[in-house]
């Protein structure tokens, strides 16, 4: 055995050799011989050779954490024997809701995100990794406060979870000290490498090598000999414009969209309390319109809304402006000026959310139902096919609780029959740069422009009232705005003219 | 508001890298010399608006995050770091848009980020820590937005072929850490033997089950293919000799040459033919011209070109051993009916190194 040695390390170097070359300029490793005893005591990341030769007994054993249930923080409302690893995840409960997990007493059957409808944990290597199930369009359902948890494990003891403002990289005015500074240090020690190493590294790196303008340049012109594709089509683009004498300004659907989208970065509260803590999870919310208008058909219009994954499912709820809300049933032709007593937000306060397979009710005020029980009873009638429906209480739950696939239609029902497509399409972590007052979440960053109908007779005002069977009116039905109504349909003491039905009137673009 | 990949952007991003991947250095000042030889921070000019600015510069940093990734070949990663870090610090927008990382990639990001380090590379190592530090990235579930918008034609994200990197099944199969551990065996398994031997004294030919030196061949074997990747690679692209050569050649007439090229290798490729083994020699090959698609066209784009030397190696691709099992190398003869590129061991010779440098494009074809 002593002979084949120096010819075996010089194989192994010239394997080893081999491997790295494809990394330019490697120093070499050392070598680092292991026996067959060694290999077979110590379970390694599986190779294709280990599971090929005959009787071996090296496993692939990929370094994963336990591998947790799906359910996480809700098994402790399964059957006990379901789930033999303890929950360590204290995120998940949300603030105050920790406690109810346990009973069962309230709210209808047990909620089970473990039901059939679930396809657990796929993940690469045992992570619960988010996947694909339709590529490009939407993920396997996956746990939401897991996602906050790996991330947070992957980059703890770094900076990045840190909410404060970053240091300035580079301090402007002290080209003298180009020899020293105390980021330096930090990055020798980071990158292995000299202090001298460090400081040429920041040099050679620094954001003017970037420049490509000169002083007093505009960085918004295009320049004249550009070789740049994009900017040769964006040129094109702008001379049409001036032949043609197109006016390109931001009109104020553009000026809208863009403050809805920004007003609230870096926001920070007044009172500390209201901080956003770092390691939060940022859930982005597309909420669907309940209209049906037939140039919709292909691009539905939605509002989208941020919410924490500490925040209740409740807060979500209450924030969603809908017209149906503000509806006022009745006839009030008789009695124009009677102020509409409730609005049907007051009175009609049911309400669910569907995430997979369990309907979230609102049950926080005596009078709301469970609208979701013609749904299930449908569904158990005969075999149609789908899993069992659970229920369960909205306010028990915090979106990190839940289970859901990203980029999957779900359901918003209120009012009884207004149904609001819901897709949850980004889970991030929250950054410094985010408003981070608590108290604006959940927070509306886009909102469809809709259209208002205005009144029939000045066209200026946002129509308030519409009547049916109006012989004054050239159309049934028909908009007015309230003077217009007024004018048309009462006398100057306020009687009433004429034979019609009028109905206090909410246009969907009321929220503009 | 869904812009998707901005035209000519993709474009400007590969030519930028391509020239890159040409500089033999994955050193910063390369790249910022070229960043700045076509001004490439002016893709944010033109006086947009801010709404426009936002998601232009959304779908740039998002486009430029592609090539960090795999399956791009080392030096294209590189590329595509610095081409982060450009976009990043050049951007308009106030405050500044941040590049989305996905938690599934995160762990290959810092993989790369250790490679870097471990070969010291310092500019990029530098340069990532440089974007963590500033906080320029957003973590995220997933890589993008998603909004179950059914798009009647949902965009693809194509894998540049030029930058793809190309070695990875068989290099991935037979890494060190497998050969490491194939010697172990070997030599474990030699000194059973002798062990047996010499209790039992049987002979030594009963139990000769094994080519004795079967480590080495399949140590050669893929030094060989790894060679024979190099080369590949190599040859097409003009190794450069200055700045300005470089520069001033133009698309067209690379195409050109790549495709003549291209033509030159198929038409070397399929006219020789392999003496089947001995155990096949009632299935040798015959050859079958196929000139109409050698050399023809050169003016052809290069997709084209690509799709059809594609197509036309379909059914020899097909043919291709795929896998290089060690220790099943026995079977490995029983594929080889049809000459393809890889270097040829006839079981009876021990010859290491028949390594014809012929190559051709089946490997290229492979998506990943």
């Amino acid at each position: 055995m002593e002979a084949r040695n120096p010819a075996r390390t010089a194989t192994v170097a010239q394997v080893q050799q081999m491997s790295h070359s494809r990394i330019p300029h490697l120093p070499a490793r050392e070598q680092c011989a292991q026996t067959w005893a060694q290999s077979l005591a110590r379970p390694r990341p599986g190779t294709g050779l280990a599971r090929g030769l005959p009787g071996n007994a090296v496993c692939k054993a990929p370094p994963a954490p336990p591998r947790r249930s799906p359910a996480g923080s809700l098994t402790q409302l399964q059957v006990p024997s379901r789930s033999a690893r303890p929950c360590s995840l204290g995120f998940a409960k949300g603030k105050g809701v920790g406690t109810n997990m346990a009973e069962d007493s309230r709210g209808g059957p047990t909620c089970s995100w473990m039901g059939d409808s679930q396809d657990p944990v796929p993940g690469s290597g045992g992570y619960n990794f988010p996947e694909y199930e339709i590529p490009e369009v939407n993920t396997r359902a996956f746990h939401v406060g897991t996602i906050g948890e790996l991330w947070r494990g992957r980059l703890r003891g770094a900076e990045d979870l840190s909410l404060k403002e970053p240091r300035a990289p580079e301090l402007p005015g002290c080209p003298g000290d180009a020899a020293s500074d105390p980021g330096d240090a930090a990055v020798a020690r980071d990158l292995d490498c000299s202090l001298e190493k460090a400081a040429e590294l920041r040099a050679v790196c620094s954001l003017d090598k970037l420049k490509c303008l000169e002083e007093g340049e505009d960085p918004e012109a295009i320049p004249e000999d550009t070789e740049l594709v994009t900017l040769g089509i964006r040129k094109r683009f702008l001379e049409h414009r001036e032949e043609t004498i197109t006016i390109d300004r931001a009109c104020r659907q553009e000026t809208f969209a863009y403050e809805m989208e920004s007003h609230a970065i870096g926001k920070k509260p007044e009172n500390p309390a209201n901080m956003i803590e770092e390691g939060e999870l940022i859930l982005s919310v597309n909420i669907l319109y309940p209209v049906i208008f037939h140039k919709h058909k292909e691009h539905k219009p939605y509002q989208t809304m941020l919410v924490l994954g500490t925040q209740k499912l409740t807060e979500l709820r209450d924030s969603i402006c809908c017209v149906s809300d503000l509806q006022i049933g009745g006839e009030f032709s008789n009695s124009p000026d009677q102020a509409p007593e409730h609005i049907s937000k007051d009175l009609y306060k049911s309400a669910f959310f569907y995430f997979e397979g369990t309907f979230l009710h609102d049950k926080r005020y005596p009078e709301c139902r469970d609208l979701s029980s013609t749904i299930i009873e449908w569904s158990e009638s005969h075999d149609r096919g789908y899993g069992k429906f659970q229920t369960a209480r909205m306010e028990d739950f915090t979106f990190n609780d839940l289970h859901i696939k990203l980029g999957f239609p779900y359901l918003y029902c209120h009012q009884g029959d207004c149904e609001h497509v819901v897709v949850i399409t980004d889970i991030r972590l929250v950054h410094h740069d985010d408003c981070l007052d608590r108290t604006l979440y959940p927070l509306l960053i886009k909102k469809h422009w809709l259209w208002t109908r205005k009144c029939f007779v000045c066209k200026m005002y946002t129509a308030r009232w519409v009547t049916n069977n109006d012989s004054f009116a050239p159309q049934d039905p028909c908009f007015f705005c309230d003077v217009c109504f007024r004018m048309l349909h009462y006398d100057s003491e306020g009687n009433k003219l004429g034979e019609f039905l009028a109905y206090p009137y909410v246009d969907p673009g009321t929220f503009n | 508001m869904a812009m998707g990949t901005p035209p000519g952007l993709q474009t400007d991003c590969e030519v930028l890298l391509s020239r890159f991947q040409e500089t033999n250095s994955v050193g910063f000042e390369g790249f910022a010399e070229l960043w700045r030889s076509m001004k490439f921070a002016t893709v944010f000019s033109g006086k947009m608006r801010n709404l426009e600015k936002n998601t232009f510069t959304k779908e740039a940093l998002a486009l430029a995050w592609r090539y960090f990734l795999p399956p791009y070949t080392f030096h294209i990663r590189v590329g595509g770091l610095y081409l982060l870090y450009g976009f990043y610090n050049t951007q308009l927008c106030q405050p500044k848009q941040k590049i989305r990382v996905a938690l599934r990639d995160w762990d290959e990001v810092l993989k790369f980020q250790q490679d870097l380090i471990n070969a010291q590379h310092f500019d990029a190592a530098y340069i990532f820590r440089k974007l963590r530090q500033e906080k320029a990235f957003h973590f995220t579930a997933m890589p993008k937005l998603l909004s179950y918008r059914m798009k009647k034609k949902i965009q693809r994200t194509e894998v540049t072929e030029e930058f793809k990197d190309t070695s990875d099944r068989v290099m991935k199969l037979i890494t060190s850490d497998v050969l490491e551990e194939m010697l172990n065996v070997h030599d474990h398994y030699q000194k059973m033997k002798r062990k047996i031997l010499a209790d039992n004294s049987l002979q030594e030919k009963a139990i000769s089950l094994i080519k004795d030196d079967f480590f080495d061949t399949i140590k050669n074997i893929v030094l060989e293919h790894q060679q024979w990747q190099e080369d590949r690679k190599n040859p097409p692209l003009k190794p450069k000799d200055g700045e300005e050569t470089r520069e001033e050649r133009s698309q067209e007439t690379e195409r050109c040459e790549r495709a003549e090229s291209l033509a030159k290798i198929k038409s070397k490729a399929f006219s020789f033919v392999v003496q089947a083994s001995k155990s096949r020699r009632h299935r040798q090959v015959k050859l079958d011209s196929s000139d109409s698609d050698s050399a023809s066209n050169p003016g052809q784009t290069q997709a084209a070109k690509k799709k059809r030397s594609r197509q036309t190696l379909k059914s020899a691709g097909k043919k291709a051993p795929s896998r290089n099992k060690g220790h099943e190398r026995s079977t490995r003869k029983e594929e080889k009916s049809l000459r393809l590129s890889m270097p040829v061991i006839k079981e009876e010779e021990e010859n290491g190194s028949c390594s014809e440098q012929e190559f051709t494009v089946p490997k290229r074809r492979r998506r990943y």
